[in-house]
């Protein structure tokens, strides 16, 4: 192990936290989500920093590109989701959607 | 080492300010910028193919689609956030990010890793015949992707 394998894992651990910050203390349903992709940002560079440190970076390019057309997929449902959400309570409150009425 | 501070430096700093910030639109562009330098970070590592898709689809696509969401829900400053949570960020951050040094150094000694041996080959190789199964993955997921938009936005049918 080297110490710049310890830097990146630490500034990805730094962007998991502030990702997960969001997650638990936000109500805006978009802001909910920046800290999703917060996270996702912060998972892609320790794969990749990874491969980078182990020598493995072919291997860790086709694990990050793989991650980013899920996270594109993921992006593209949540966002239609979150417009679906807004035409049916007209707020992007989180707490507003705590029942499941139809 | 020198060079790649900065960049992972300006990376946890937007990423903070697209979390903080009031408006939505600048947490948008806070994110493309974080985006944009972790493609940087990603062609300092000599990887140019995870650095475009970084750039192109996360950086632009992904952006556009939020400022999109935005624009359709005109709903700034309807949701209130706690300034609590605002400003005991940096409190919780700074104790997470000493708790992290201090652990993570024994701990990563102890992670089993890939291991470090040299690859051969090119980047198409790598993909193309070792992560056969990735591809066929990522379509599964492409189609779903597709199909679960269209399924949010059918129109209703009369009789519904």
């Amino acid at each position: 192990m080297n110490s710049s394998w310890f830097v990146y894992m630490a500034f990805a651990a730094g962007l998991l936290f502030a990702g997960l910050y969001c997650l638990l203390t936000m109500k805006n349903v978009i802001k909910l989500f920046i800290g999703i992709e917060v996270i996702s940002k912060g998972v892609s560079l320790a794969l990749l920093a990874t491969g980078f440190v182990k020598k493995n970076t072919l291997l860790a390019q086709c694990l990050v590109i793989t991650f980013i057309v899920v996270e594109v997929s993921l992006v593209a449902t949540a966002l239609a989701l979150i417009i679906n959400i807004y035409r049916h309570t007209k707020s992007l409150d989180i707490r507003k959607l705590t029942k499941l009425k139809g | 080492m020198t060079w790649q501070i900065p960049l992972l430096s300006g990376l946890v700093l937007f990423s903070i300010l697209a979390i903080l910030s009031k408006d939505l639109i600048k947490s948008a562009i806070s994110l493309a910028l974080a985006s944009v330098l972790l493609g940087i970070l990603f062609f300092q590592m000599n990887a140019p193919y995870a650095g475009v898709f970084e750039i192109s689809v996360v950086a632009g696509l992904i952006t556009v689609l939020f400022i999109l969401t935005i624009a359709l829900t005109k709903a700034e400053g309807d949701v209130r956030e706690s300034r609590l949570a605002r400003l005991a960020f940096p409190l919780f951050f700074v104790a997470f990010i000493l708790i992290d040094i201090l652990v993570m150094k024994g701990l990563l000694q102890k992670v089993p890793a890939l291991p470090e041996t040299a690859e051969t080959g090119a980047f198409g190789d790598v993909l193309w015949k070792q992560r056969t199964f990735d591809l066929v993955g990522q379509l599964a997921v492409i189609l779903a992707g597709v199909f679960s938009v269209l399924a949010l936005f059918r129109k209703r049918d009369k009789d519904e």
